[in-house]
C-alpha cells in the first residue's frame, strides 16, 4: 500500500503543473498575439503588471497581486493532488479517471481569452468578451449552488424545497454586513458563511426531527419566512424592501471593474466545491451519505447515527449554497427578494435533474446548459408565417416544459443517461435515484477496471 | 394482521379527541385575544373572514391530502388548478352572449370551471403522473414543474397582471351587518359552499363504497391493493375530484378575489402548511385545520394592520403556527406516527 | 452447557399498541454461543419482540439487559456499537449501492473513520479486507460489484448475512432468515448461517416458521402466544410439551402451508 501512495502522489502533480502552466501561458500568450502592452522587466513590477494584465486587476497592491496568482495556482495544484490521492492506478490513471475534468477545467480559464479572440474583443475592457465574461459567472454561481443542491437531494436523498433560503442568506447578509456594519469584506464573507452555518443547523437541529416530506415542505415554509421579511416594507430601512438594496465592494472586488479577476474567483469557488463534492463522496462519510439515501432504517442498524450525517450533509451543502449566494451578491452589489424566492430552488433543483441527479459532472453540465440556453434564447425570435415569437420572453415557460419533459423523459439527466448506456446498467431504472454503476462518471470508464477490483487482488 | 400497529381503535380515538382538545382550546385563544384587543363587531369580522378564509384554503388542501394519503403523491401542482378555476370562470363569463342573467353566467362558471379542472387533472395524471408511478419523488417534482408551466402559461394568454373581480348575482352583492359592522354576503356564500363541501366529501368518505376503499388506502395501500382492489384507479378518480374541487374553490374565489396568475403559488403555499399542521394525510385534519389557519391569518392580519399598518404578519403567522406544530408534533396534530 | 452466561436477558418486557397487547411480560434468557428460537403463530408477537430487543421500538414497560447492563430504549445504531445486530424478514439492503459497498459500509459502521470527510476509502483497506473476507465466506465474491438490487432473491438473503458478518458481532437477531426463499436452498442457506455462528462463536435469536429447521438446530426454543410466553426448553422438551401441542402447534402448521 505505502508503495502506491507515493506513486500517486508524485503522479498527481502533473494535473497541476499543466493547470499551472495554462493558467499563466494562455493569457500570456494572449497578450504576446494580440500585442497588448508586455509585462515590464523588473522584480515586484513584473509580476504586478503580469498580475494586472492577467486578471486584467486594477487598484491592487503589487503584493497582493502576487499572492493571488500564487494562491490561484497553489490552489489549484493542492486541490489537483489531493483529488487524485490514493486512486490506484498510477500516472495514467490522472489522464484516463480525470482527463475530461482537466479538459474541462483547462477549457474554462482559456475561455475569456478565447471568446476575446473570437469577437475581436479585449478580455479587460468592455465589450463583447467583458459581457460574455458576466454570463459565466453567472453560470459558475448557479453550477455551485446546483453542486450543494446535488449533495443534499441527490447524494444524501434529503429532499429540500428551501435552497434558496441559504442563497438569499449569502447574498442578502455579506451586502449588508458591508453596507449598514461597514465590515470588511473577509469579515462579512465570513461572518455570512457563518450564518449559513447556523441556519443550517437550525434546519437540521429542527427539521431533522420531522421526517421525509414534512421536512421538504418546513424547508419551503422556512425560505418563504425569510423572502417575505426581505421583501416587507417594514425592513425598509435595511433590506429597501421589494426593491432590495445595494452596497459598494472594494475595487479589486468589483465585477464591473475586475471582471476577469472575479471570473477566475468564481472558477475557484466552482473547482473547490467540485472536488470537496467528488472528495467527499469517495470517502468513508460520502458512502454512509448514499446509504442514507438507500435505506435509512438499515444505515441505523448497521451502527449510523444518520441524524449526524444528515446534519453533516446540511451543514456542507448550506455553505456551499450560502457561498453561491456570497458571490452572486459580490457580483451585483446588491440583493433583492427575489434571490429567496422559489426561483432559486427551483433552478438548482432543475439543473441537478437536467444534468444528472446523483452523478458528478451533472449539476454543473446542468448550470451550463440551462444558464447558456437562456442566454443564447433571450433575443432570438421565432418566425411562423405571420407570427413570430420572442423566445426570451418565454423562457420561464419554456423552461418549466424542459422540466417536465426531462423528469419525465431524462429522470438520470444527461450523465446519468450517458452512464447507464455506457455502462449497460439498464436495469436499474424503476428505482428512484439510479446511480450509476460505480460513483466515477468520467467517460473513460470502460477501458478502464473499476478501482475497487484491485483490491479484490491484493487482499 | 394482529401484528400491525397504529391503527388499534382504542389509540386512534384518544389520539382524535386529544388532538380536537387542542383545536378547541387554540380557538378559544385566539377568541380571547380577539376580544382583548378588538371591539365586538372587528372580532365578529375577523372571525367570519377567518371562517371564508379557511374554506377556500380548505377547497385547495382537500383534494392535496386526500391524494397524499392514498400513494405519497404531493400535488404541488394544486395551487394552479385553483388559479385556473378563476381564470375558466372569467373565460365563461366572457363567452356567454350579452344579456345572459347575471346568476346563470355564476352558476354556468361554476360548473364550467369545476368541470375544467376535473378535466385537466385527469389528463395530468393519466399523462403525466402515472407513467412516473414508481418514482415517487420525482412525481412531486413534476407537480412543481408544471405549476411553473401553468402559472407560466396564464401569464401569456392573460398576461401579468390580474383580472378584476366578475361581477357576483345580485342576491349575494350586498353586505349584512353584524354587531354594528358591515360584512360582504358574498364572502358568507363562500363560507356555507365551503361548509357545503367538507360534509359532503366527508360523507362520501364515510357512507359510500369508494369512500371506504379510499379510506382504507390512505391507511393502508398496499393491503387495499391485496384485496384486489385497483387503487391505481381509485387514485386517479381523487385525483379528479380533488382538481375539480379546487377548481372550484377558485371559482368560487373570483368574485371576490378576482384572478390573477401568482395566486395559485400563493393558495398552494398556504395549503400546504394545512396539510402539514393538520397531519398530511388526515381529511379530518385537514378539515380542522384550514379553519385553524383561517381563523390565525385573520387575527393576525387584523393585528398587524391596526398596529403596523401592513398585512405582513397574516402570511407569518400561518408559517409560525405550521413551525410550532411540527415542533410539538412531528406528524401534525391529527397525523399518525 | 449449563453454566452458559446469559448475554441477553428481558424482564417483564411489554409492549402495547394501544388496546393490542402484542408483546406481555416477555421474560427471556439468552445464553451465550445459543441459538435460541423464538416460534410462535402469526401475529404471536415475535417480529414485535424483535423491534424491541434491536432498539426499533421502545417497550411500554419492562427492561432489557445485555451482558447485565439495561440497554432499554437505546437507538438501533447504538445497539450495533454494543454487537447487536439485526436482519429482516423483509430483505433490507442498500439497493444501489453494489453488494461490495453494502458489506464494506457494515464493517465501516463500528470503526472510527465514519467522519473522515476527504479520505478516500481505498485508503482505509482495513474495511476493504473486511468486506472481502465476508463476502468471500458467503459465497458472494463473484457478484461483489453487482448493485445489490439486481441479486437474486436467495443472494439477497446472503448478502445480509455478509452484513452481519462483516460487523464482528457477538449476538444476532435473525427475523425469518429463510422467508421467501425456495425451499430448496432453505437447508443449504441455514447449514451456512450454523457453520458461520459455530466458527465465530456468536449468539443467535431465530424467528422461523420452518419447523424442521427450529427443531435440529435450535439449542433452545421458546414459544410466544398471544404476546406471552408459553413455553421454553430444549426442541425436544418443546416436541413434548402439551401445552404447546395443544395449544397451537397445529394452527402454526397451517400458517406455514399457506
Amino acid at each position: 500500500m505505502p508503495q502506491q501512495t507515493n506513486t500517486t502522489t508524485r503522479a498527481s502533480l502533473w494535473p497541476g503543473l499543466l493547470t499551472m502552466i495554462l493558467f499563466v501561458l494562455v493569457p500570456y500568450s494572449y497578450a504576446a498575439f494580440t500585442g497588448t502592452p508586455q509585462p515590464e522587466t523588473s522584480g515586484l513590477a513584473r509580476v504586478h503588471s503580469a498580475a494586472e494584465s492577467i486578471y486584467c486587476v486594477k487598484g491592487i497592491s503589487p503584493v497582493t497581486s502576487i499572492l493571488l496568482i500564487e494562491l490561484a495556482v497553489l490552489l489549484i495544484v493542492v486541490l489537483w493532488a489531493w483529488l487524485k490521492q490514493g486512486e490506484p492506478g498510477g500516472k495514467t490513471a490522472v489522464f484516463h479517471q480525470h482527463g475530461w475534468y482537466l479538459f474541462t477545467l483547462a477549457l474554462l480559464i482559456a475561455i475569456p481569452f478565447i471568446i476575446a479572440w473570437q469577437t475581436n474583443s479585449s478580455p479587460c475592457t468592455r465589450g463583447k468578451a467583458f459581457f460574455w465574461q458576466s454570463i459565466y459567472i453567472d453560470v459558475f454561481i448557479l453550477a455551485i449552488l446546483a453542486l450543494s443542491y446535488n449533495l443534499m437531494f441527490g447524494f444524501t436523498g434529503v429532499v429540500s424545497f428551501g435552497h434558496a433560503a441559504f442563497f438569499g442568506t449569502g447574498a442578502y447578509a455579506v451586502g449588508l454586513f458591508m453596507k449598514h456594519l461597514e465590515w470588511p469584506w473577509w469579515l462579512a464573507i465570513l461572518a455570512s458563511l457563518l450564518l449559513g452555518i447556523l441556519i443550517a443547523l437550525i434546519k437540521g437541529f429542527v427539521g431533522l426531527r420531522i421526517k421525509g416530506l414534512y421536512f421538504a415542505l418546513f424547508t419551503l415554509a422556512f425560505a418563504e419566512v425569510f423572502f417575505l421579511l426581505a421583501g416587507n416594507r417594514i425592513m425598509v430601512n435595511i433590506t429597501g424592501a421589494e426593491d432590495g438594496f445595494t452596497f459598494t465592494v472594494p475595487d479589486w472586488l468589483n465585477m464591473t471593474k475586475n471582471r476577469l479577476f472575479f471570473y477566475y474567483l468564481t472558477l475557484t469557488f466552482l473547482t473547490l466545491a467540485f472536488i470537496t463534492i467528488y472528495r467527499l463522496m469517495h470517502s468513508p462519510t460520502g458512502s454512509v451519505l448514499s446509504a442514507l439515501r438507500d435505506n435509512e432504517e438499515r444505515a441505523q442498524m448497521i451502527g449510523y447515527n444518520t441524524f449526524h450525517f444528515k446534519l453533516l450533509a446540511i451543514v456542507l451543502a448550506g455553505i456551499m449554497a450560502t457561498m453561491a449566494g456570497i458571490l452572486r451578491g459580490l457580483a451585483l452589489k446588491g440583493a433583492s427578494p427575489n434571490v429567496l424566492g422559489l426561483d432559486f430552488t427551483m433552478n438548482p433543483l432543475l439543473m441537478s435533474i437536467v444534468g444528472g441527479v446523483a452523478t458528478f459532472s451533472g449539476p454543473v453540465i446542468g448550470a451550463f446548459m440551462l444558464r447558456l440556453t437562456e442566454q443564447l434564447l433571450r433575443d432570438s425570435i421565432i418566425t411562423i408565417g405571420t407570427l413570430s415569437l420572442n423566445i426570451g420572453d418565454h423562457w420561464t415557460l419554456i423552461l418549466g416544459i424542459i422540466f417536465i419533459l426531462s423528469v419525465m423523459a431524462f429522470p438520470h439527466g444527461i450523465v446519468g443517461t450517458w452512464l447507464s448506456k455506457n455502462l449497460h446498467t439498464r436495469n436499474g431504472w424503476i428505482t428512484l435515484f439510479q446511480r450509476p454503476k460505480t460513483n466515477k462518471d468520467t467517460f473513460v470508464q470502460s477501458s478502464h477496471p473499476p478501482s475497487s477490483t484491485k483490491h479484490k487482488e491484493t487482499s | 394482521m394482529t401484528t400491525t400497529f397504529d391503527s388499534s381503535p382504542a389509540l386512534r380515538t384518544g389520539a382524535l379527541r386529544q388532538s380536537l382538545l387542542i383545536s378547541a382550546l387554540f380557538v378559544v385563544g385566539l377568541l380571547v385575544i380577539n376580544l382583548l384587543f378588538f371591539p365586538v363587531g372587528t372580532v365578529a369580522v375577523v372571525l367570519l373572514s377567518g371562517l371564508y378564509q379557511g374554506m377556500l384554503f380548505f377547497l385547495v388542501a382537500a383534494g392535496m391530502s386526500i391524494v397524499f394519503g392514498l400513494l405519497d403523491v404531493l400535488n404541488l401542482a394544486q395551487g394552479s388548478f385553483f388559479m385556473l378555476g378563476a381564470y375558466a370562470g372569467f373565460a365563461i363569463y366572457g363567452a356567454l352572449p350579452e344579456g345572459t342573467p347575471t346568476t346563470v353566467r355564476f352558476v354556468a362558471a361554476l360548473v364550467g370551471a369545476t368541470l375544467a379542472g376535473g378535466l385537466l387533472g385527469g389528463v395530468v395524471e393519466i399523462a403525466l403522473l402515472r407513467p412516473l408511478y414508481v418514482r415517487p419523488i420525482f412525481q412531486i417534482v413534476l407537480t412543481l414543474g408544471l405549476a411553473t408551466a401553468i402559472e407560466e402559461i396564464v401569464r401569456e394568454i392573460y398576461g401579468p397582471a390580474g383580472l378584476i373581480p366578475i361581477e357576483p348575482p345580485a342576491a349575494l352583492d350586498t353586505t349584512f351587518g353584524v354587531f354594528g359592522a358591515q360584512f360582504e354576503t358574498y364572502r358568507l356564500f363562500i363560507i356555507v359552499v365551503g361548509f357545503l363541501l367538507m360534509v359532503s366529501v366527508s360523507l362520501l368518505l364515510q357512507r359510500t363504497r369508494l369512500g371506504i376503499i379510499i379510506r382504507a388506502g390512505v391507511q393502508d395501500s398496499e393491503m387495499v391493493e391485496a384485496l384486489g382492489i385497483n387503487v391505481r384507479r381509485v387514485f386517479t378518480l381523487v385525483f379528479v375530484l380533488g382538481t375539480a374541487v379546487a377548481a372550484l374553490g377558485g371559482m368560487t374565489a373570483a368574485p371576490f378575489l378576482g384572478a390573477y396568475p401568482t395566486m395559485g403559488t400563493q393558495f398552494l403555499l398556504t395549503a400546504i402548511i394545512v396539510i402539514v399542521i393538520g397531519g398530511m394525510s388526515s381529511y379530518e385534519g385537514t378539515a380542522i385545520a384550514s379553519i385553524l389557519v383561517g381563523l390565525t391569518r385573520a387575527t393576525a392580519e387584523q393585528l398587524s394592520l391596526q398596529y403596523f399598518n401592513t398585512p405582513i404578519l397574516a402570511s407569518v403567522s400561518a408559517l409560525v403556527f405550521m413551525v410550532i406544530v411540527l415542533l410539538v408534533r412531528p406528524t401534525g396534530l391529527f397525523g399518525r406516527e | 452447557m449449563e453454566e452458559k452466561r446469559v448475554v441477553l436477558e428481558t424482564r417483564g418486557l411489554s409492549r402495547y399498541f394501544g388496546g393490542l397487547k402484542a408483546v406481555d411480560g416477555i421474560d427471556l434468557r439468552i445464553h451465550e454461543g445459543d441459538l435460541h428460537s423464538i416460534i410462535g403463530p402469526n401475529g404471536a408477537g415475535k417480529t414485535t419482540l424483535f423491534n424491541l430487543l434491536c432498539g426499533v421500538l421502545s417497550p411500554t414497560r419492562g427492561q432489557i439487559l445485555l451482558h447485565g447492563q439495561d440497554i432499554t430504549g437505546l437507538p438501533p445504531y447504538r445497539l450495533a456499537h454494543l454487537g447487536v445486530g439485526r436482519s429482516f424478514q423483509i430483505t433490507n439492503i442498500f439497493p444501489t449501492l453494489s453488494v461490495f459497498e453494502n458489506v464494506r459500509l457494515a464493517a465501516q459502521a463500528l470503526g472510527r473513520d465514519n467522519f473522515r470527510l476527504f479520505t478516500p476509502v481505498t485508503r482505509l483497506p482495513h474495511y476493504v479486507e473486511k468486506a472481502y473476507a465476508a463476502l468471500a465466506e458467503t459465497e458472494l465474491l463473484e457478484l461483489a460489484h453487482v448493485p445489490a438490487q439486481q441479486l437474486s432473491h436467495g443472494d439477497k438473503r446472503r448478502l445480509e448475512l455478509a452484513i452481519l458478518l462483516a460487523q464482528d458481532l457477538d449476538i444476532w437477531l435473525l427475523d425469518e432468515p429463510t422467508a421467501g426463499l425456495a425451499s430448496e436452498l432453505v437447508p443449504g442457506f441455514m447449514a451456512l448461517v450454523d457453520r458461520m455462528r459455530k466458527a465465530g462463536n456468536k449468539t443467535v435469536v431465530l424467528v422461523e416458521h420452518n419447523m424442521n429447521i427450529v427443531m435440529s438446530l435450535s439449542d433452545r426454543i421458546s414459544v410466544m402466544h398471544q404476546g406471552k410466553l408459553l413455553a421454553e426448553g430444549s426442541p425436544q422438551e418443546i416436541a413434548r410439551d402439551e401445552a404447546v401441542q395443544a395449544a397451537y402447534l397445529g394452527t402454526m402448521y397451517m400458517d406455514a402451508e399457506q
